[in-house]
């Protein structure tokens, strides 16, 4: 009986995967646990293992091409059984979405069937994921324009004429804003000044690659970054509050520790001190551990704290939450250890679903870019982001005197429907609390 | 031409009689006979007056027998004359379904070419408003099923003259369904001579957004629909089909490939219907022009209801129509 293999569902938010390459030919011979494939999700590109014994039959998406999760991608034939064909589909194997649990999202996706009796070439629809309308289809043909990086507005998704129309509208309204504008600047030439004849319509020197103007499809990381943060933007009724902390005794107590934990090539950030006091707060503010449920509010067990992280340009940009579990039940060293593993691996490599996900909260810190304050976008089912700008050296008034002291900025965004702006302030008083007396997270 | 020749308006059932008043005085074989054609001059006084004018031979009364007298009315059309047959109601024509299915739409073929039926049956179709189920007839659907016939269905007082002149003047069996409601309704008709030709569509309301296509009384809901959609935004291209028979497909695939979306707005029941029959050749012939299905929308799947607002309910009314255009559009 040949074996299945689906696209599996490598992270809680994944609805597609693309083959980016296939590490088997039809005829291989593999083992349970061999490399098939690597995958790309919404949030990273991870490894496809075979969980069977036996033969490469058929690989039936090729690289390159997204699919639906639970679409048949390739079939393995068991030993002794070369050719024969998938005659019942209850054998097909059930590729486990790694260690998660089974998300809710699972049961809104709709799973490609996988009742044919026999392995045929996937449909048009199956290949791109897509439901098209005839006319859209045809549009976009004549326009040239990639399915793929159209969000279909019709219902399940379905790509519509609006859809490739607005598409066609965005693209010459980006071609005539930039004629108009070259227009404009023959205009503005004074007609007083002698100058010398220049065909101002003419760019005045060739123009370098990135001023070019172009189009690249969205990578399936910044089709969910869209997707999620408008999901979010528009969903949750976002407000801010703002708070300055001093962070004399924090940076103090941070540079007497590093100097002592040197040997052990353990070095704290500031972040790893506000990862648990943000872990610590929840105690006594829960709604910040806490999900808007609809018609309840759902407090979560764990404190599981997300730490922002941005992806380099060579690994196509992005970001990612890497997610510290049990955050408020760990040390600064364990914090500070985990944190560094995963900025290092998401940067290199790219996490595992259990190392991202689950989070309750979420930390942004941009400070180490010297940004002063920010405001961010609450990464759901979370009710809140903090973000954090750098310390900074600066005038402070302290006990009635000016000093000079270094001062941090921390904004909150909150969901109103789960937090309102009195525990708002109630959780930074909190925060600040534990940031301007910092012995206590030592215990 | 004078002013007064150009805005002549007169009733739909004025210009019924214009059209065969016209005819008869031209062709000595065309004459007229129903019941209370004559001497009560017509039960909805389409043939006011004609008595008078050609007597009681070419204008004949009836005994309340359809199958009888449309028999005789074949017999004399297969022999020469050309007659036309009044139905009181078209669900009156049940009863006359042997003669005018098996005899007038297959003569011509059954009898090798010997016999042509140059006949016209024409009566009110549809609901009249109140007639209850048996009395309240939509027939299109199910005679436009059998080949050998033709078959018209007027929107206004000037598709009425110009298509039963046309259906009079025809060598074959047409079916010409008129509605009670549309009756009293006026228009322009101009007095001289025209016809309306079979076979070709005319747009009544110009738009770019949707396609809705239908005949006869129906077409009334449609327009008070794209009038209700355009204050939505939403301009709808309404297409009159005028004939069932021939049917002019290509107009309404014009239409289409300029809106990519279409609703037709049937009064017959929805199962094997002139609605499924016209989506069927719209997805056979302009499938990638479509943005969406083709909507449909027909009389509820129940015998008419007699209850006033019930009959209203079950008709492809207004916002039935507009419910179906802002799904074609993916206006919801």
């Amino acid at each position: 009986m040949p074996i299945e293999i689906t696209m599996p569902r490598l992270s809680d938010t994944m609805e597609v995967g693309t083959i980016l390459h296939w590490h088997v030919k039809v005829g291989d011979e593999v083992s349970a646990g061999d490399l098939l494939a690597d995958i790309e999700t919404d949030k990273a590109t991870m490894e496809l293992q075979s969980f069977d014994d036996g033969c490469v039959e058929q690989l039936i998406v090729s690289e390159g091409n997204q699919v639906e999760v639970g679409t048949i991608i390739a079939t393995l034939s068991e030993e002794g059984e070369v050719g024969e064909v998938a005659s019942d589909t209850k054998e097909v194997v059930e590729v486990p979405a790694a260690t998660q649990e089974a998300p809710a999202v699972t049961q809104e996706v709709p799973n490609t069937p996988q009742a044919a009796p026999t392995p045929t070439p996937p449909t048009r629809e199956q290949r791109t994921g897509q439901r098209v309308s005839p006319v859209a289809r045809r549009l976009a043909e004549e326009h040239g324009i990639d399915l793929n990086s159209v969000q279909g507005s019709g219902p399940s998704g379905r790509i519509i004429k609006r859809d490739i129309l607005q598409r066609i509208d965005t693209t010459s309204e980006t071609t005539s804003a930039a004629q108009t504008t070259k227009v404009v600047s023959t205009d503005v030439v004074p007609s007083t000044v002698p100058v010398t004849p220049v065909n101002m319509a003419q760019p005045l020197a060739p123009t370098s690659p990135w001023q070019q103007e172009r189009t690249e499809p969205l990578s399936n990381m910044r089709q969910i970054i869209a997707k999620r943060l408008v999901e979010s933007k528009q969903t949750i009724p976002h407000y801010q509050v703002t708070m300055d902390f001093d962070m004399d005794p924090l940076l103090e107590m941070r540079k007497t520790l590093n100097e002592q934990l040197v040997v052990s090539g353990i070095k704290l950030s500031v972040n790893d001190f506000l990862v648990r006091c943000c872990a610590l707060s929840m105690a006594t503010n829960q709604e910040f551990n806490a999900s808007f449920g609809g018609d309840c509010i759902l407090y979560h067990g764990p404190v599981n704290v997300g730490i922002a992280i941005a992806l380099p340009e060579e690994r196509g940009g992005g970001l990612v939450v890497g997610t510290i579990r049990n955050a408020d039940q760990k040390s600064l060293r364990t914090i500070s250890q985990e944190s560094s593993y995963l900025s290092k691996k998401a940067r290199e490599s790219g996490l595992a679903p259990d190392e991202m996900g689950d989070t309750t909260f979420t930390i942004s810190n941009l400070g180490m870019f010297g940004v002063d304050n920010f405001t961010a976008i609450i990464n759901p089912p979370n009710s809140a982001i903090l973000a954090v700008g750098a310390a900074i050296e600066k005038p402070v008034v302290r006990n009635g005197e000016l000093a000079v002291g270094h001062e941090m900025c921390a904004t909150l965004s909150l969901d109103h429907r789960v937090i309102d702006g009195a525990m708002a302030a109630m959780y930074l008083q909190s925060l600040k609390e534990l940031i301007e007396n910092p012995a206590s997270l030592l215990v | 031409m004078s002013v007064a020749t150009a805005e002549r308006v007169i009733e739909f059932r004025d210009a019924l009689r214009e059209a065969m008043s016209e005819e008869m005085r031209k062709d000595k074989r065309v004459f007229l006979l129903g019941e209370e054609v004559a001497e009560y001059n017509g039960a909805y006084k389409v043939s006011k007056g004609m008595l008078d004018e050609f007597g009681a031979k070419r204008i004949i009364d009836t005994p309340i027998s359809e199958s009888g007298f449309s028999g005789m009315a074949i017999g004399a059309a297969m022999r020469g004359l050309r007659p036309i047959v009044e139905f009181m109601s078209w669900s009156f024509s049940l009863v006359a379904a042997d003669p005018i299915l098996n005899n007038a739409a297959k003569m011509l073929y059954m009898s090798g070419g010997q016999f042509g039926c140059p006949i016209v049956f024409r009566g009110n179709n549809g609901a009249g408003g109140q007639l209850a189920s048996t009395h309240s007839w939509c027939v299109e659907s199910m005679y436009a099923n059998i080949p050998g016939l033709k078959m018209a269905i007027p929107y206004d007082a000037y598709d009425a003259k110009g298509l039963l002149k046309t259906a009079i003047q025809d060598d074959n069996p047409v079916f010409f369904l008129e509605s009670e409601r549309l009756l009293s309704t006026t228009c322009h008709v101009p007095e001289e001579e025209y016809t309306v030709p079979f076979g070709q569509a005319i747009v009544r309301r110009a738009g770019t957004d949707c396609t809705i296509i239908s005949f006869g009384r129906p077409l009334h809901f449609c327009l008070e629909a794209a009038k209700e959609l355009a204050k939505e935004g939403i301009e709808c291209d309404v297409v009159d089909g005028r004939t069932i028979r021939p049917l002019d497909i290509d107009s309404m695939v014009e239409s289409v490939r300029k809106t990519n979306a279409c609703v037709i707005v049937d009064q017959s029941w929805s199962f094997a219907s002139i609605g499924s029959e016209i989506a069927a050749q719209i997805h056979a012939i302009c499938f990638d022009d479509l943005d969406n299905r083709v909507y449909r929308v027909h009389s509820d799947d129940v015998p008419t209801p007699y209850a006033h607002n019930l009959e209203q309910a079950y008709l492809p009314n207004a916002r039935k129509i507009c419910e179906a255009v802002r799904q074609a559009t993916y206006n919801v």
